[in-house]
């Protein structure tokens, strides 16, 4: 299935069950994972693959992140560093999935704040406005489907 | 004398106006103002009693202004302020004081300590005696124009994603759109899904609006320090670009102290009327909904109460719309004890949450705020202010809190439906 805008990519995240939906999420955010240094964001996304994760691992996990973003954010008067501040979005974008349903508008809105976390990078490079998440969530979104098509 | 010290004394005695002398020759030493203070009661900490924060600037105007004082000092019975003393006060006069405005209103003279408290800002400033924290966001404003060090690129990058996001496009430097949009900064790092509420709310109730590139940000660091000439600064940029947009009415974000500094002080800093009306964005979303252009789908079902920014409720006196507002969303709408007018401030506000060395203390005195939420036990806690958001968010992943904050705009926009 090919993935061309953000039209069909929300269709495509809608059509998935839960579990599955989940897992590509955790992926999307994946792609996104070099913005952030933080263990217990990686810890959460690497449960929100598992379709065997219990109520009780979530939960532990949800917690991590949420102090992962919560620690992430920039206060109010301080010098914003925009690097630090794609950790921030990335640690959204992961409490998005450390849940055990994923409903498909957290699934986006998951993508959206991964896609703002590379927003801070390029900003924090002086790199203008561009942003290829999207492309690159788009191909990501069609690798995940297409290996899940192939082990069904 | 250090010519610091000097500075700062001088500019303290300038300071002292009628009001603060009548505040000062009126206040009857009754501690009232501590019990409004969360940083005392949370403490019980005496030192952090309201008008004890203005005893070096009380001991100028005894001395400079009071014939009693006069003649003590030609005695040599005068204990002259002190550089040691403004360091030792820099923790009273801006750490633990958040500008909230719950000692005025409870004064039983009148005193109106946050004036007061402003008016020694000014001196410890000029005496070098303010936090780094807040020096620093002072050099990016002058510097940048913006106390966070946003440049107009970042801006750009934020409308960009957030019509991506939701579709809709965010006009910049229109000629003659009826609203002017500015932003905290605060909103800009942190919450671009404001941006994003702000764009489906006026699609919705088809209104003209605009960001300015000139005219984007809203926060005073200024008037935090208590730096009047810096606060003129940020205002006139402001005026100007509204000017320039030819403008009806200036929106002011969910920030407290950008809505005091702009809507209460803005014209009296740049010395004439404005050519257009400031209101809250709180106050915009009341005219739209009294007016029935918000018709919204949907309710919240879940538990939901309101935390009144200080500036917005007690110095601004918005207080009922945000109410009117909530109840648009919520079936089940809970008031905390105290809420509204005499509500208690998260601990962060003017300018407390970017002196770090002030962290502990904010920690300590969010406790106040952490016993109005065990009252009402919450689902989720909605409030108006980027600031009192993470501040409030802090507190509550300290104490291990579950309770999720969110902005009322963005709330309201959730329950906008999509157009045809």
């Amino acid at each position: 299935m090919a993935i061309s805008n953000d039209k069909e990519f929300k269709a495509a995240l809608a059509a998935l069950d839960n579990c599955d939906r989940r897992q590509a999420t955790a992926y999307l955010i994946r792609q996104a994972l070099d913005l952030t240094q933080d263990a217990r964001v990686k810890a959460g996304l690497d449960l929100a693959v598992r379709c065997d994760a219990s109520e009780m691992e979530f939960s532990t996990a949800a917690a991590g992140v949420n102090s992962a973003r919560v620690a992430s954010y920039t206060q109010c008067g301080h010098d914003a560093n925009w690097t630090c501040q794609a950790a921030h979005f990335v640690a959204r974008a992961a409490q998005e999935c450390v849940k055990p349903e994923v409903s498909a508008g957290e699934a986006w809105e998951a993508a959206m704040q991964a896609r703002m976390a590379r927003i801070c990078q390029h900003i924090a490079a002086g790199e203008g406005t561009s942003n290829r998440e999207a492309e690159a969530q788009y191909r990501a979104l069609e690798d995940y489907l297409q290996a899940k098509g192939s082990a069904s | 004398m250090s010519a610091s010290l000097d500075k700062g004394v001088r500019v303290l005695k300038e300071m002292i106006d009628a009001p603060i002398a009548s505040y000062f020759s009126s206040c009857v030493h009754c501690g009232i103002c501590a019990e409004a203070c969360l940083f005392y009661t949370e403490t019980g900490d005496p030192k952090y009693t309201p008008i004890h924060k203005l005893e070096p600037m009380r001991r100028i105007y005894e001395q400079e202004y009071t014939l009693i004082g006069r003649l003590k000092k030609l005695a040599g019975l005068a204990k002259a302020v002190t550089d040691e003393e403004l360091a030792e006060w820099q923790e009273l006069v801006y750490n633990s004081c958040t500008l909230c405005g719950r000692c005025s209103v409870v004064c039983p003279v009148g005193n109106d300590i946050v004036y007061m408290v402003r008016k020694m800002r000014e001196g410890m400033s000029a005496a070098g005696h303010s936090p780094d924290g807040l020096k620093g966001a002072v050099t990016r404003t002058i510097n940048i124009g913006s106390p966070m060090g946003v440049k107009l690129p970042a801006v750009k990058a934020q409308m960009k994603h957030v019509e991506a996001d939701y579709g809709i496009e965010i006009p910049l430097d229109k000629e003659g759109a009826e609203y002017l949009v500015l932003l905290s900064s605060m909103e800009i790092i942190n919450f671009p899904e404001y941006l994003g509420a702000i764009a489906k709310i006026m699609r919705h109730v088809g209104k003209t609006w605009t960001l300015s590139s000139e005219a984007f940000e809203a926060t005073n660091a200024g008037m935090q320090i208590g730096n009047s000439d810096l606060a003129r600064v940020i205002v006139s940029r402001i005026v100007a670009g509204a000017e320039k947009l030819k403008v009806k009415t200036v929106i002011s974000p969910e920030c407290g102290h950008a809505y005091t500094a702009l809507r209460w002080e803005g014209a009296n800093l740049v010395g004439r009327p404005f050519s257009f009306q400031v209101q809250h964005i709180v106050e915009v979303l009341e005219e739209f909904r009294a007016a029935g252009m918000l018709r919204l789908e949907g309710m919240e079902t879940d538990r939901l109460t309101f935390h009144d920014p200080c500036q917005l409720a007690r110095r601004g006196g918005v207080i009922q719309p945000q109410r009117n507002l909530m109840k648009l969303v919520a079936k089940e709408f809970v008031e905390m004890p105290d809420a509204g007018f005499m509500n208690w401030c998260c601990g962060g506000g003017g300018g407390a949450s970017s002196i770090e060395e002030g962290e502990i203390l904010r920690i300590e005195a969010f406790q106040r705020k952490k016993k109005q939420l065990d009252v009402v036990k919450p689902d989720r806690l909605v409030t108006a202010c980027a600031n009192c958001r993470i501040v409030m968010e802090e507190g509550l992943e300290h104490y291990k809190m579950d309770l999720p904050v969110i902005g009322l705009a963005e709330t309201i926009a959730e329950h906008i439906p999509d157009p045809q």
